[in-house]
C-alpha cells in the first residue's frame, strides 16, 4: 500500500474531479471540526475566554473564511447526496447531468448562505 | 482541393516516452515522420525499427480487440492501435506505461496480479448439472443476452484499473474489470455460480472499496462502464449480505 499515491489526481474528467474535491473537502471539515470542538472547549476555561474567542472571529474580517468554509461544506454535502444516489447504480445513466446539475445546486445554495452570513455579521 | 490535400498532409511529431531500463526511469524523445491516419502503435513500431531497437512494448492484434497496447498517452490512458498521432493535435506526444502497475520494462507493465483478481471472481459459467458427456443447450431471450452483452467486450487492457484510485492504495483491490466481469456472469440467467463469486465481490478488497470516482468508465477504450457495473454488483453483494446475515440468525 503505498499511501502517497492517495493524494494523486489521475483522471482528467469533471468525475474525477468532483472525486478529488470531495475528498479534499472531507479533510478541510475534519480540520474545522476539530477546530470547532477546541473553540467550544474554552468555555470550560471561562465565558471570558469564550466571549474573547466570539469577538476575534465573528466579524467581517473573518467573514471571507466563514463563506469559504460554508462552500467546503456545500459542496461536501451536495457530492455526497450525488454519490448516495448513484449507490447501487440508480440512476447511472444520467450522471452527467445529475453531476451538472449538482455543480449548479453547489452555487445557488452556497450564494444563497454567504449572502444571509453577511447580513448576519455586517448587517444590511 | 487544398484543405484536402492539407489534411492529408504529414507532419513531424516529438514521441516522449518514459523509459525503464530494470533499474532507473528516465526519458527519451524521438521525431515520428506522422502521415495521416498514422496510429502511436506504428509511431512505437517506426521508433523501435529506425532508432533504438530496444524500446519495449506489448502489442499484438493492432486492432483494439486484444488490449496489449493499452498506455498512458498524453496523460490518458488509450490502446496505441486505437489512438491516431494527428487526431490528438500536439506537437510532442507523452508516452508512459499505465499507473497502478508495476513496470518491467519502458512501456511493459506486469499483469499478473491483474489477470489473477480476474480469474479470482469465477468469470465462467457455473452450472450444478454440469455434463460435458451430454451438452445440453442453454435457452436464453434476446433481452437476457441483451443484459450482460455490453459487458462482455472487455477487452482486459487495464486502462479502468490505470486510474482507479482504489486501485491506486490497495494493491490486493480487485479493481473495475475484474468486478464488471463478476457482474457480468452474475447476470447471466445461464449461470448458477453468484453465490461463489460473492465471496470475493463482498470481501474487504471488493465492491466496498470503491468511491465512485467513475474515471474507469471515463477511459474504457470500449466503453463498457464498468462503474455502472461495480454500483449494481454493489447492490447485488448488499442483498447477499443481508440474506446471509439472516439465515445465520
Amino acid at each position: 500500500m503505498d499511501l502517497l499515491k492517495w493524494f494523486e489526481v489521475r483522471g482528467k474528467s469533471l468525475f474525477y474531479i468532483s472525486y478529488s474535491l470531495h475528498r479534499i473537502t472531507g479533510l478541510i471539515l475534519v480540520l474545522y471540526l476539530v477546530m470547532h470542538l477546541s473553540y467550544l472547549t474554552s468555555l470550560r476555561f471561562g465565558e471570558e475566554i469564550y466571549e474573547s474567542f466570539i469577538a476575534t472571529t465573528v466579524t467581517p474580517t473573518f467573514l471571507i473564511f466563514d463563506i469559504l468554509l460554508v462552500l467546503v461544506g456545500v459542496y461536501h454535502g451536495v457530492n455526497g447526496l450525488r454519490l448516495i444516489l448513484h449507490e447501487f447504480g440508480l440512476a447511472y445513466d444520467v450522471r452527467r447531468p445529475i453531476l451538472y446539475l449538482s455543480y449548479f445546486l453547489v452555487l445557488v445554495l452556497w450564494l444563497y448562505a454567504s449572502y444571509k452570513l453577511y447580513v448576519f455579521i455586517v448587517g444590511v | 482541393m487544398e484543405n484536402k490535400d492539407k489534411s492529408n498532409m504529414g507532419r513531424d511529431v516529438i514521441f516522449r516516452i518514459k523509459r525503464f531500463d530494470g533499474e532507473k526511469s528516465y526519458w527519451s524523445d524521438f521525431v515520428v515522420p506522422a502521415q495521416k491516419g498514422m496510429t502511436v502503435l506504428e509511431g512505437l513500431y517506426y521508433i523501435k525499427g529506425t532508432y533504438d531497437g530496444s524500446l519495449s512494448f506489448r502489442a499484438s492484434c493492432r486492432m483494439g480487440i486484444c488490449g496489449s497496447c493499452a498506455m498512458k498517452i498524453n496523460d490518458k490512458p488509450r490502446l496505441a492501435c486505437e489512438t491516431q498521432i494527428l487526431q490528438l493535435n500536439s506537437s510532442k506526444i507523452k508516452i508512459e506505461p499505465l499507473d497502478n502497475f508495476r513496470v518491467l520494462k519502458d512501456l511493459i507493465t506486469d499483469f499478473e496480479g491483474f489477470f489473477a483478481k480476474h480469474e479470482a471472481v469465477k468469470p465462467y459459467l457455473i452450472r450444478k448439472d454440469d455434463n460435458y458427456a451430454e451438452p445440453v443447450e442453454l435457452i436464453q431471450k434476446p433481452e437476457e443476452l441483451h443484459a450482460y452483452y455490453d459487458f462482455t467486450l472487455c477487452i482486459k487492457c487495464g486502462a479502468c484499473f490505470s486510474v482507479c484510485p482504489a486501485a491506486a492504495t490497495r494493491d490486493d483491490y480487485l479493481g473495475p474489470a475484474a468486478m464488471a466481469a463478476a457482474y457480468r456472469f452474475n447476470i447471466d440467467t445461464r449461470d448458477e455460480g453468484r453465490d461463489e463469486r460473492m465471496f470475493m465481490v463482498c470481501s474487504d478488497v471488493g465492491v466496498w472499496r470503491c468511491h465512485f470516482a467513475a474515471e474507469c468508465s471515463e477511459v474504457c477504450p470500449k466503453n463498457i462502464e464498468p462503474a455502472k457495473a461495480i454500483q449494481k454488483l454493489r447492490f447485488q453483494a448488499a442483498v447477499h449480505m443481508i440474506k446471509k446475515a439472516l439465515k445465520r440468525w
